[in-house]
């Protein structure tokens, strides 16, 4: 009898332990959920590629309304996680949503907000003029076909280039990226082996080459190792003084990214589709001086939100007071283009509580 | 067990606390308990959900998942076999460099070294174990990387190119940079479990082997070997389970490639590396399940592993060793 008690006083009191350590855990959890702070604060989690702009822009926005914003560059996949869990108030990406990813999102819109443009970068020694590509020749270096810096085909682009008789060592993103994305849009539009054999997205399944993790991790390696092609985003690029190749666009002119070049692709765009979704790579030959990796950049916000009114006033900002040079021209950001601002604006008004 | 038999509840068979219920005892006893049940329950919970959401991959690609080679996340086909040989390489290569540095620092640190050089040795090399992966990520593809592929793998290109192993060209990121680096990581493990299992060799069986005339290279290999020898095997393996798992570092400095290649110059990339570099950008719910497979099949690795060490150490108690 005595073990009996015993025992189920153990059970009894192994039970009151369990219960208090299961309540800690799920008032943990709840407590996390409504942590989400007071309506006079934003916080946002997303692409690294709109960070230093958005950095700019928090300072100035609470100077002006008040409104703190906190945002996190987790990178794109892990922005649009935390606005599908809604641990954020919005989130961040440069590839527009897949499929799965809208699905799973379950209620969130997608607004361009801001234009910038991907830059290929590369590291050959000894070089006495910039590199010109061309998109095929792009494509062609990226599946493994060109494999030497004095391959015929890229001499031909290079005439008086002193082109070297030395491998090339592809670089590409190895973790999720919208950089990724924007760079294979360019390859699998001009290029049809590369978007039937690889095609389009922030991973894909790289032909060749070796993989750096983030924008740090390629320019790191393209940087340090000589025979090197890879590609940043351009103000990257540029704040690391990697060499940049100047790419031909369809009006055939070679072009390198530049506040002028990524204005003349994004005007390009006369018409805005109702995901938002936008793809300005290899434009139209009518800008003769366009960029041909330029790209938009996105915003995610849920359209069923407790800090709508909060929200819609700094999106608006952002696209209008937010585009002035004073903020985007050094970052060789370009103010987004009018039907844009049009689709934008008219998307923000979905957003309510 | 019975209460109508009252030895059954006295597994000591000895001296038995008095009958007089004791609360402090039986709380601590419940708290400790407790402790030891989450563990269970907590390894169980995460198996269970792992396997649960990585059973889509398996469903869609079939078993054939662990050995399919295709990884393409625009066409949705995902397969396992280049990151599991890459797991598995780069693991066995870590092992096999770093466990017998690690025996010999050990072995330096019990036997050999004069005592005042003893404390700070052991505190350094357990220092490595304290620098986060991330950092040592870091230091692998900003230190490690231009001085393999300046120096070491052109020298190793040169001198030992005819075996396959050193037959591409050098490259800063690459497997050898991940061997490298997880047999930094692997070190310090295997050192402080080898140290501590020596330390506690009796002093008889030394005074015994130092009055027999041993060297002290006989002393090891005759005495502390043998008696130590199935611990230091389980230290091996835990050491294993840590190169195995290893994630952040690798992914900075392996390169994430596909495919698999003899060179270890060549990018490659491993199953925890693949689901550091991708978990956060997936496009699609079958990559989210494709990647969670590649974390279940790590899982069961990892498990077989630790296993195969308390398997070791077991046998070896029964046998009276340790």
């Amino acid at each position: 009898m005595d073990t009996n008690h015993f025992v189920g006083r153990r059970i009894a009191l192994a039970m009151v332990a369990l219960a208090a350590v299961l309540f800690a855990v799920f008032a943990g959890v709840a407590s996390a959920k409504n942590a989400k702070g007071s309506d006079d604060r934003l916080s946002g989690a997303g692409a690294t590629f709109v960070f230093p702009l958005v950095s700019t822009w928090i300072p100035a926005y609470q100077q002006a309304t008040g409104t703190q914003v906190a945002y996190a560059s987790v990178g794109s996949g892990a922005g649009i996680a935390q606005i599908t869990a809604r641990t954020v108030d919005f989130g961040a990406s440069d590839a527009p949503l897949s499929p799965d990813q809208a699905a799973a999102c379950n209620g969130c819109l997608q607004i361009p907000w801001a234009l910038s443009a991907t830059a290929v970068t590369y590291h050959v020694s000894g070089l006495n003029k910039q590199l010109k590509l061309i998109g095929p020749v792009v494509a062609s270096i990226y599946l493994g076909k060109i494999t030497k810096w004095n391959d015929p085909a890229i001499k031909k682009l290079n005439p008086g280039l002193n082109l070297p008789d030395k491998s090339i060592t592809v670089v590409h993103r190895s973790d999720g990226s919208g950089t990724t994305y924007n760079f294979v849009d360019y390859l699998s539009s001009v290029s049809p082996e590369w978007s039937s054999k690889v095609g389009r997205g922030v991973s894909v399944n790289w032909p060749t080459g070796e993989g750096g993790k983030g924008n740090a991790g390629v320019a790191n390696i393209v940087l340090s190792t000589d025979g090197t092609i890879g590609y940043n985003e351009i103000s990257y690029a540029l704040a690391n003084k990697i060499n940049v190749a100047a790419l031909q666009n369809k009006a055939g002119m070679f072009t390198t990214p530049g506040i002028r070049a990524i204005t003349a692709a994004a005007s390009t765009v006369k018409r805005v589709p109702a995901s938002n979704e936008m793809h300005i790579v290899n434009p139209p030959a009518s800008q003769k001086s366009a960029y041909p990796i330029s790209s938009f950049t996105y915003i995610i916000i849920p359209k069923k939100t407790g800090k709508a009114a909060t929200l819609r006033k700094f999106v608006f900002w952002a696209l209008t007071e937010g585009q002035k040079p004073q903020y985007t021209q050094k970052l060789l950001f370009v103010p987004i283009p009018k039907p844009v601002l049009v689709a934008a604006e008219k998307t923000l008004k979905q957003v309510g509580s | 067990m019975s209460a109508a038999d009252p030895t059954a509840t006295s597994n000591t068979g000895g001296l038995k606390r008095g009958l007089r219920w004791r609360p402090g005892d039986t709380l601590f006893r419940s708290v400790t308990g407790l402790a030891a049940l989450a563990s269970g329950v907590l390894i169980l919970g995460i198996a269970y959900t792992v396997f649960r959401d990585a059973w889509p991959a398996f469903h869609t690609f079939g078993f054939g998942f662990i050995g399919h080679a295709v990884w393409d996340p625009v066409r949705n086909v995902f397969g396992a076999r280049d990151f599991l040989v890459g797991t598995l390489i780069s693991s066995f290569f870590a092992i096999v460099l770093g466990a017998p540095i690690a025996i010999a620092i050990a072995l330096y640190l019990t036997e050999i070294a004069p005592r005042y050089l003893r404390g700070p040795i052991a505190m350094l090399v357990e220092l490595i174990a304290s620098i986060p992966s991330v950092v040592l990520g870091l230091w692998g593809l900003l230190v490690l990387g231009p001085i393999l592929d300046k120096h070491i793998e052109p020298w190793l290109h040169d001198h030992l190119g005819f075996i396959p192993l050193f037959g591409g060209s050098p490259s800063q990121v690459g497997m050898l940079n991940a061997i490298v680096i997880l047999t930094i990581m692997v070190v310090p493990i295997i050192t402080s479990i080898t140290r501590d299992l020596l330390v506690r060799i009796p002093g008889e069986l030394r005074d015994g082997a130092l009055a027999l005339g041993l060297t002290d290279w006989e002393t090891i290999r005759g005495v502390v070997i043998p008696y130590a020898g199935p611990g230091i095997a389980a230290a091996t393996i835990l050491g294993l389970g840590r190169a195995l798992g290893e994630a952040i570092a690798v992914a900075q400095v392996i390169g994430s490639s596909t495919g698999i290649h003899v060179s270890l110059f060549h990018a490659a990339d491993t199953l925890a590396g693949r689901i550091a570099n991708e978990y956060f950008g997936a496009a699609s719910k079958l990559q989210l399940d494709s990647l969670i497979g590649l974390g279940a099949i790590l899982l069961v690795i990892t498990l077989l592993a630790n296993l195969g060490a308390q398997v070791i150490v077991l046998r070896a108690e029964r046998r009276g060793v340790l």
